[in-house]
């Protein structure tokens, strides 16, 4: 017997995962002031390190978001696991993985890695800039008055810390080119799965999915 | 101003947490360098208070944001619930009438609004056919055409709403 009311219903499995508004706004939010940091701002500047702590700030709530935000954008809804990510990246050559309510296993896996890479860069932009968010504006101010006195003193501090900052400047380089490779590998991930699976990945973390209509 | 509809309430509390989360970084960054200064002093316990209501709302914020998301997650739950319900009330009550299989089909479409011609096209099958189905289907229900037939499963959505109704106006 056909059963008409539920047999028209959509059927799809499990169906992809509905982020959030807040998990969206924080996931564009850090692709933007990354990207800026990269390629616009002057490094050091005073514009680069308001942007840097936005991020800090976007870095923040999508982490205690982690663990308070509802089930999917929850860490214990996509623990860090390498043999199913594995799994996932082999079911995907064959053309076929199962859908995922959360991160996918490769995805999650590259979420923390990104996680680490932009702490590891906020930290030392913090230990570059000093804790201070408004530090670097105040002495770009004072210099535009014509007040040079500040970076005589500037200097002088800079000379004392000089083999820490390096060390600092070189881990900051590292973790920023090493989260637009991994960035680069996400965007090509969501790519490759939204064509071979034909699912749209993008899309979820684009707009709000309305409540379905039957 | 018009108000925000649910289905934007959440948008809107998310963008205010980021602003919030965003006072909050900053404020608590600049409290920490002036206090790691050594500059305490009355300006700073301000400081370090603002900094403390701005953690708060913080924190409200998120809790507002996870509970509007949690009710909205529940009025869809209980929507898709209603309606599953629906379906299994008017699949009783046609085992109840025992409508055969085809009259079932064709009831379920005249349910949903289709009329002979489209009936009839989805089932391939002759208009007068599915005429005398539905004449079949509202003798063994005992209304007198379709806006009987379609009100017996209405009226079970909407009757305590009447009932109250015709309370007040006795």
């Amino acid at each position: 017997m056909t059963d008409l009311a539920s047999s028209r219903l959509p059927r799809k499995g499990q169906a992809l995962p509905s982020w959030d508004p807040l998990l969206r706004l924080a996931h564009w939010g850090i692709a933007g002031v990354v990207l800026a940091n990269y390629a616009f701002t002057k490094e050091g500047g005073s514009v680069h390190i308001a942007l840097g702590w936005a991020g800090m700030a976007l870095l923040l709530l999508r982490l205690i978001w982690g663990f308070v935000g509802p089930r999917e954008a929850r860490f214990a809804s996509f623990p860090p696991n390498p043999m199913a990510a594995l799994r996932h990246l082999g079911g995907l050559l064959r053309g076929k993985a199962p859908q995922y309510p959360s991160h996918n296993p490769a995805g999650a896996l590259m979420a923390y890695a990104l996680w680490a890479c932009l702490a590891v860069l906020m930290l030392t932009g913090l230990g570059m800039s000093g804790l201070s968010p408004f530090a670097r504006a105040d002495l770009e101010a004072a210099v535009a008055e014509g007040d040079w006195s500040v970076l005589v003193e500037e200097d002088g501090d800079a000379e004392g810390e000089s083999p820490y900052g390096d060390v600092l400047e070189e881990v900051h380089e590292v973790a920023a080119n090493l989260i637009l490779i991994l960035a680069l590998l996400h965007v090509a991930g969501v790519a490759v799965e939204s064509r071979a699976l034909r699912r749209n990945l993008l899309a979820p973390m684009l707009i709000t999915r309305r409540g379905r209509k039957g | 101003m018009k108000p925000l509809g649910p289905r934007r309430r959440p948008i809107a509390w998310a963008i205010f947490l980021i602003v919030q989360t965003l006072a909050t970084v900053f404020f608590v960054g600049d409290a920490a360098a002036d206090y790691l200064a050594g500059q305490i002093s009355a300006h700073l316990v301000f400081e370090m208070l603002v900094a403390l209501a701005l953690a708060l709302g913080m924190a409200f914020g998120v809790m507002v944001l996870r509970q509007t998301l949690e009710e909205m997650r529940a009025q869809d739950a209980a929507l898709a619930t209603a309606r599953g319900a629906l379906a299994d009330v008017i699949a009783a009550q046609f085992t109840d009438w025992g409508l055969t299989p085809a009259e079932r089909d064709v009831g379920f479409l005249a349910l949903k609004g289709l009329d002979v011609a489209e009936i009839a096209e989805l089932r391939g099958r002759a208009a007068g056919t599915v005429r005398a189905q539905l004449t079949r289907i509202y003798a063994k229900a005992g209304v007198s055409g379709r806006a009987q037939f379609a009100a017996w499963f209405v009226e079970d959505l909407l009757g305590e709403g009447l009932d109250v109704d015709v309370a007040t106006r006795e």
